[in-house]
Formats: structure tokens, sequence, C-alpha cells
């Protein structure tokens, strides 16, 4: 054992007293001095906000409330969990890591019952050596510095660790796509399955031909490998991104259907396949995944008023406005004191009332929700804005409705599936070329504000061009462009001045803000080098 | 790819169960005469959890076969009586390590029509849960309501959780694995009554929480 | 007649069946730890059991999704001495018990690519059963022969009875009581074996009882 379990807060999750008593016997028998024990979830997250664990066991099925994969959730989300922390989820099922798969949020390993001393003690000591060993790696990655993650993977991958080469290699790749350099991406997956088939490695390159836009190619990857093992669910969840990026939403939603068989408690899938039937009008299965949903999503921190509206617009669709009306009672009482939940509802009540012809009701409905969007505004979703825009624009009040679109329009002009989503409902409803209006008059603008700023900069006056972008970028956070020439500037602006610290600091939250927006790895990777030398000389220096 | 023939495994796996299921009975027995009284408590949940293991293996196997239509109930005339004493002597082992009562009840010339192995093993099912959720006791009574013959469990617990009140029992409640009781138990009852006929009447079985001792009751009518 | 979907109640048994294993099994262990030192005899059949129970039940489910073309395997690269390592752990408490001695073999740096969880699962169920059939040792290696990395499970017991040396493992031997459930545990292994495929390799296993300790020998060769 290579762990010291004296020192280690350990955390036992799990209903049956019984088997908490064993599990403390274990530890204890091993040494453990701190330990918690929580017979339900909520026992178990109020215990994580008081003391920080080094250690969780957490049963899956736990009688009342939330179930092993809530808390985790939660705990993530709250940021309960210390980074280096190990979570093992503790299951009577047989594989795990299919059938409680989720999409994220995945637990360090599974435990599988019934289980004795040694096969509890190996799996924390096994949990324990590889989270050391990623340590740096994790760090980074939880600082959102992504480059710097790729440099410390190839140091540890300089260690000739044969154990950790394979799970090194595929965390360097999954880094190379997330800052978008697909080309090593490729590279190492390629590299991998010239010594062997191994089906992660295929679904990698699947993933970057999706990533260069080669869907055809990406879709018959993904094909092959489920032809192959049909229980894949990474290659299924894929396989429905490339369809709907085709545009093929009956296939996304068939692909995406065969995933949820499978894998039935994943909230975020099943939410996923309630959208995609939606879309493409299947209300039968759209009813019954947002149903799932919702009853997931008790206990859920992926609960959420949408799921609720998204099953009353399906009733209205399918023309039972009664039944629409009790989804928006049992959301009003779900959601109290939800400024979210509150438009959605008057959204709603205005849409249904209407559908009944009761023109008081829906007026009045009507009247909520513009208040309610003056209030509360950008606090709200932008899929809710969106919807708010729509049914300002079919009461007749087109100001409104274009007052929303621009700032959507301006705050996600790079975001392509969801501009597309705002040209659908344009398209729809107000006219061909609409959206595509607005969307010209904002690029037009933000081309100005970018020449400015740019003449400025070759004009010598970095400080007036800093102050033009960071002004920009208040407006048009997501902007590529925009972001872009920030950094480029702030670079030129450490160059030229005093070099500190807290400087080198702002720039690279920029450019980990920029990987996250998804500005292409061609057009950062030499920014971030320039970045990385400034901060050695930082070092030297000082 | 070899050909699997599911079914011969599935006996045969069930079987393998069985086997082990008996020797861990035998040896629990003899380790309970290892132990002076009081005896430790984990004897008694041992006695539960062996039980229900035997309980739910003995269900999918015929559930099985009803599904392949390879099977059918043994009717005949039985004493009431007899299948309630089977049953307590089932329980016995589990009730003597505890202190829960498991009182039985009935006319000494009742007689019903039954498969009298089936509807044994499904109230067995339902007394040993009944005996685990419950306070101090649990009443096994059988009695005549017009054409039916009725055995009904009371016990002094909490009561059926929400999801098990339901008329429906052939819903499987899958996905309630947060319930941990899948109400399997429920369920394979409900088809063995509904095997029972007599001219147009069917078996059936009801739950609530209307024991007389506060807690849950269930009620099995057989025509 | 209530329209049964055999498939969901298999599973949904078999995770009830589970559960009660599991707390059976944290009931035994809780027993055992008020004997410090020198245990009755019946815990180390319990432990037997317990562990041929839960095997038996991880086959059934295994070989039923196969059945549905619900399976595949989930391919990676594991150490061979890892995979070791987890077999002796979850025969530990078993041995613990008893005066039969595991050893494992296999170079630190040997690796294979394969679904580990279901390779540690079959190398337990024939490592239970070898222990339990054997005179004093049971040798569990692993080592690479051409192109095969081969799992090597051999006793000093009397060997396999004749049935089970034949090649063709694929009836599974429901008459045959004596040997519990080593027959379903080779074709599970052997079912799993196949599913293992490189190029034009396909795992596979033998059985013979040509062990360096003059007992039986079983082989799991996976490409």
């Amino acid at each position: 054992m290579t762990i010291n379990l004296a020192s280690k807060k350990i955390l036992i999750v799990e209903d049956q007293a019984i088997m908490r008593e064993t599990i403390k016997h274990i530890m204890v028998t091993f040494g453990a001095r701190h330990i918690i024990e929580a017979e339900s979830g909520l026992n178990a997250i109020t215990a994580m906000r008081v003391d920080k664990f080094d250690i969780v066991l957490c049963d899956y099925n736990l009688l009342r409330g939330k179930n092993g994969q809530q808390v985790l959730e939660e705990a993530r989300h709250l940021k309960l969990l210390p980074i280096n922390a190990i979570f093992i989820m503790v299951t009577g099922e047989q594989n795990p890591e299919m059938v409680l798969s989720a999409i994220d949020n995945k637990p360090d390993d599974y435990l599988i019952k019934p289980f004795n001393q040694q096969q509890l003690l190996i799996r924390i000591d096994r949990c324990y050596t590889r989270k050391k060993f990623l340590r740096s790696i994790d760090n980074k990655i939880d600082s959102g510095n992504l480059y710097q993650a790729i440099e410390c993977c190839e140091e540890l991958l300089q260690l000739n660790d044969k154990k950790m080469h394979l799970p090194l290699l595929k965390l360097r790749a999954e880094l190379a796509i997330k800052v978008g350099d697909f080309k090593s991406a490729e590279a190492i997956y390629q590299g991998i399955l010239q010594e062997r088939d191994i089906p992660w490695a295929r679904c990698g390159l699947g993933v970057v031909a999706f990533f260069l836009s080669f869907y055809d190619q990406a879709i018959e990857t993904f094909q092959n490998l489920i032809k192959q093992y049909p229980v894949m669910l990474e290659a299924y969840d894929w396989l429905v991104k490339a369809y709907e990026s085709l545009g093929n939403n009956e296939s996304a939603m068939s692909s995406l259907n065969l995933a949820v068989e499978l894998s039935p408690l994943s909230i975020l899938r099943q939410k996923k396949l309630a959208l995609l039937a939606d879309k493409t009008q299947n209300l039968p299965v759209a009813k019954k995944a947002y149903m799932a949903t919702i009853k997931l999503g008790k206990n859920s921190i992926h609960r959420s008023s949408s799921d609720y509206a998204g099953l009353a617009n399906v009733y209205l669709k399918s023309n039972a406005p009664n039944e629409a009306l009790k989804i928006v009672y049992e959301l009003n009482q779900q959601f109290r004191n939800d400024p979210e939940a509150k438009l959605r509802s008057a959204l709603l009540e205005t849409r249904i009332y209407q559908a009944k012809d009761n023109k008081t009701l829906a007026q009045q409905a009507y009247g909520k929700a513009f208040k309610l969007n003056e209030e509360f505004n950008r606090q709200v979703s932008r899929e809710l804005r969106l919807e708010m825009a729509k049914t300002f624009f079919l009461n007749g009040n087109g100001e409104n409705c274009d007052e929303i679109l621009n700032d959507l329009l301006k705050t996600n002009i790079d975001d392509k599936p969801f501009i597309k989503d705002i040209e659908l409902m344009c398209d729809a409803i107000i006219g061909e070329e609409h959206a595509n209006t607005l969307i010209q008059e904002i690029k037009k603008e933000l081309v100005d504000i970018n020449n400015k700023g740019v003449s400025l900069f070759q004009e010598g006056d970095i400080q007036g061009a800093l102050a033009i972008f960071e002004q920009a970028i208040t407006k048009t956070p997501n902007n590529h462009t925009i972001n872009l020439n920030l950094i480029k500037v702030l670079i030129h602006d450490l160059k030229a001045s005093q070099l500190a610290s807290e400087k080198i600091l702002r720039t690279q939250s920029f450019i980990n803000k920029a990987i996250e927006i998804g500005v292409p790895h061609s057009q950062l990777s030499s920014l971030q080098k320039e970045l990385t030398s400034l901060k050695e000389n930082l070092s030297i220096t000082s | 790819m070899l050909p699997i023939d599911f079914s011969a495994l599935l006996a045969s796996s069930i079987h393998d169960i069985k086997n082990s299921l008996g020797a861990l009975r035998a040896l629990l027995t003899q380790l309970e005469k290892i132990y002076i009284d009081p005896k430790p408590d984990e004897l008694k949940h041992l006695n539960f959890e062996a039980n229900r293991m035997n309980n739910i293996l003995m269900q999918l196997l015929i559930l099985y076969k009803i599904d392949l239509s390879q099977f059918s109930p043994t009717i005949d005339e039985h004493e009431v009586g007899e299948i309630l004493e089977d049953v307590s002597a089932q329980q016995s082992t589990l009730l003597s390590l505890g202190n829960i009562k498991l009182i039985t009840q009935c006319d000494n010339d009742l007689h019903c029509y039954c498969d009298s192995t089936l509807i044994g093993n499904a109230l067995c099912t339902l007394v040993n849960n009944a005996q685990r959720y419950c306070l101090t006791k649990v009443l096994l009574s059988v009695a005549k309501e017009g054409d039916y013959v009725v055995f009904c469990i009371e016990d002094d617990g909490k009561g059926y959780p929400e999801n098990l009140l339901t008329s429906d029992y052939k819903q499987l409640p899958l996905i309630d694995l947060a319930t941990g009781n899948t109400g399997l138990g429920l369920f394979f009852t409900d088809t063995i009554a509904q095997l029972h006929v007599q001219g147009d009447k069917r078996g059936f079985i009801t739950t609530d929480n209307n024991s007389q001792f506060g807690g849950a009751r269930f009620r099995l009518y057989l025509p | 007649m209530a329209a049964i979907n055999f498939s969901e109640l298999l599973v949904s048994s078999v995770d009830d069946i589970k559960n009660s294993l599991a707390t059976l099994h944290a009931l035994i262990s809780q027993l055992k730890n008020n004997y410090p030192d020198k245990k009755p005899p019946e815990f180390k059949q319990l432990e037997f059991e317990t562990n041929r129970m839960n095997n038996s039940l991880m086959q059934l489910l295994t070989l039923h999704k196969i059945d549905l073309s619900h399976f595949s395997l989930t391919i990676d690269e594991h150490s061979a001495a890892d995979i070791l390592e987890d077999v002796a752990a979850q025969q530990s408490s078993l041995l613990s018990l008893g005066s039969i001695q595991l050893l494992t073999q296999s170079q630190s740096d040997l690796f294979c690519y394969c679904d580990a969880t279901h390779i540690i699962n079959a190398l337990c169920t024939l490592v239970n059963n070898a222990q339990h059939y054997c005179l004093s040792k049971v040798l569990l290696s692993a080592s690479q022969e051409g192109d095969y990395v081969v799992f090597c499970l051999e006793d000093d017991g009397t060997g396999y009875p004749e049935d089970l040396l034949r090649s063709d493992q694929k009836v599974p031997g429901l008459e045959d009581t004596t040997t519990g459930n080593t027959h379903l545990g080779l074709v599970y292994v052997e079912t799993i074996a196949q599913l293992h495929v490189k190029a034009d390799q396909k795992g596979f296993i033998t059985t013979d009882n040509n062990s360096q300790f003059g007992g039986a020998r079983f082989k799991l060769y996976l490409p």
C-alpha cells in the first residue's frame, strides 16, 4: 500500500447500516482515523460542505433522495470535492461504466459489490497512485491552463512509465482536441492504432474527423465502432453530434434513442433526446423523454424548468392545452422564486390561453411575461430569451423582439449552432432576410471596432488600442476576432513594458477563454508560445 | 461466436445458485449452534437475506417458464390451515432469532382450490418482507369473502411506500432503482393469482395501509 | 394474463439477489470480526458459497446480454500483474480462512489487451473452484506465448473429470451436479475469450490435467 490512510479524511456514503459498518471496519483496520458516515445523499453533501475529503466511497443505490451519481454531480458542481480527491462509486451493477454512464462527471473508479477488504484497498490504492501521478496535469486543467497541461503531459511521457504510457497518450490526445490541435491528436491516435486496435483510439479518430468537419468520415467511423461494440456509448454520443452537424436530425434522434435505451438513467442524454425529438416533431418520443428527464431530475442539479416547459409545449402541439396547463401548474409548484421558471410559465400560459382562445387570460399572461423580461432580462438563459423574442414578435411588438435578437446575436456571433437557431426562428415567423440583416449590421459594427483598434495599434497607441478592445469584449465577450486581437495587444504591451505577473495571468486567462469559445489552435498556439517564454523570462529575472 | 442456449443456461445457473444457497443455509444453522443466547442480530438478518434470495430465484424460474408458456399451475383442493402451517414453518428459523411474532388465523374447515406450492411460496415472500418491516407482529389470516378465499397479511410497520400502493402490479417499477425494493414479490404474486381461474373469476391481489395494527395490509383473493 | 418482459425481469431479479448477496457478505464479515484469531470452519465455506453465487449471477447476466446482443467488451491495455492482483484480492478473504495457497506469477511489464472486468470475473470463478478442489495450492500465472498472452491456472487436486476435458464446452452439464458451477464457468470463460479478437486471431481456452503439480490445468489464450 502506498497510501497512508491515517492522514486522510474519508467519507462513507451508504444507506445500509451493515454495509457502512463493514466498510468502516476495513478502513479503521488499515489505519484510517478520520471517517465520517452519511446515510443519504443530502447528508453527504452537507458533510462535504463542512470538510474537504480526500476519499469518498459512495453507494449508487441510496434508498432515499439523491443517488450516488447525483451526489457526485452536485459535489463537483458546487466545487465541494478537492480536485485531487478520490471518488469511488460502489454499486451492485456488473457493468457500471455502461449502465450508469453519465455524459460527464464520471467517478474516479467503480467498485462492484460484494467486495472484501483487499478489493477495497486495492481500488483506493490504485486510484491514489494514478491521481498522484497525474496531479500536475489535473491541476493545470482545473485552472484552465490547457497548454500548460499539455506540457506537463509531455514531461510525464518522458518518464517512460509503461503502465501510464497509454493513459497519458489518451489524455494528451484529448487535450490536443480541446485546444483545437487536431493534427497532433490524429497523429497520436494513429500511432496507437498501428500497434493495436483499441476502441477509444478509433473513436478519437472519429472525433478528429468531426472537428475537421469531415462528417461523413466521422459517421462511418462511429458506425463501424458501434457495429463491433454495440454498447460503446461514447461512439453513440459523437454519432449524434455528427448527424446534427449535417442537419440530419432524424438520424441523430434514432441513434440517440439507442444510446438512451442502453443507459436510461443518464439525464443529459434523455434531455438531449427530448430536444431532438421536439425538433423533428416526433411528439411521442419527445413526451417520453421529457417525462423521463423530469423524473431523473428530481434531486439532480440538472433539474430544470425547461424540461417542464418542453413537456407542456409537446402537449400544446398535440392539441392538449389542458394537459399543458397541468404541467405549467406543476412547474410553478416545483420552482418557486426562480425568475427563469416564472418567465417560462408566463410565456407558456400566453400560448396556451391563445390556443384555448381565452384572450383575457392570454393578455394577462403576456403582460406578466413582459414585466418579468424587463426585470430579469439578461439573467435568464439565451434559449429562453429567444423564446421571449418570438413571443414579442407574435404579439406585435417587433421593437422589443429586435432588441433581444440584437443582444443575442452580439454575444453569440461565433456560435454557429445557436445563430442557426435564431435564423430558423426568424425565417419561420418574421421573414427570410430578417436575421441576416441584423447579423450583417452587427458584423459591420464589429469590423469597424476592430479596424479602429488595429489602426491605433499600428500607429503605436497601444493603450488606446487596448481600451478599444477591452471595451468591445465586455459587449461581445465571445467574439473570436476581438478576443484574439486583445490577446495580441496584451502580449505586445507585456513585451514593451515592465513584466508583471498579474498581467501575464490576465493574458493567460484570455487565452483560456479563447480556447473555450473555439478560437482555432493555428491562431492561438504561437501567442501561447510567446506568453510562455515571457513567463519564463519573468521567473528568470525575479 | 458460440451459440448460446439461454434457456438451458438459465435453468442450470439457477440450479447452481440454489445449491449454493442450500449449502449456505446449512452453514448458517451450524453457526447458530456455536452461539449461545442472545445470538447476534446478524444471524437474523442473514436468514432474512437467504430467504429473500431463495424466493427471488424461485419466482424468477417460474416467471421464466410462464413466459415460455411452459407452465401451468397444479390446482387441487387444499386445506388452508396446512398452507399456513407451511408458511410458518418456513419462517420459523428466522422468527426464532428475533422477537417478531407471526400469528396465523383461519377456520378449521376452510378449503381452497389452488396450486399450494405456488401460493405457499408467494406468501412466504410476503411474510418474509412483512416481518422485516414491522415493529412487533405480523398477522396472516384467511377467510371466505363471497366467492373468494382471501389470504390477508397485516403488520404494524410503517406501511407500503407510495409506489407499491398502485393497483397496477404488472408494471415493474424498474427505473426506480433508488427504492431498492423492486416490487418483484408483488408482481410475482399478482401473476400467480391470475393463473387461478374459476368460471369467469380470476385471482387478484390488493395492497393498502389499512392494517388493523396500523401498518401495511396485503390481500390475495383466490376464486 | 400479465405480459411479462422477461428480460427486464431477469435483470431486476439478478439485481435484487446481488443486493441481498452483498448484504449477506457484509453480515458474514461482521460476524467474522467477532473472532480475532481462530474462526470456525463454517466461515470458509460461507465465503466459498457466496463467491460461487456471485459468480453464477454475474455469468448469467452477461450471457443473457450476449444472447440479446446487448453486449460488447470494453477493450483497453491492462497490466497482467494488476489482473492477477485483482483476482488474488477477490479470493483473499476465502483463502485467509484456510490453508490453501494461491500463488501468482507474471512479469511486471507484461500487458494484454482485454476487457479486464470480464477476464477477472472469469479467472475468479475458476480460482474459486480450483482452491475448493485442490489439496494445498493453486498457481495462477500469466506469460507471453507467441502472439498470445496466456493465463494459466494449475492446481494439485485430482484433476478435471473426464467430461470437462472435452474440447467442446458448449453444452452446460445440467445433469452433472457434482461439479457445481464449474461447467457454466467454462462456458462463460470460453464465450468471453472468443469475443477477444485481433485480426484473424481469437481468444480460446484449453483444459487438461497436465498441471506441474499433478492436478488440473486451465489455460486462457488472449490474442
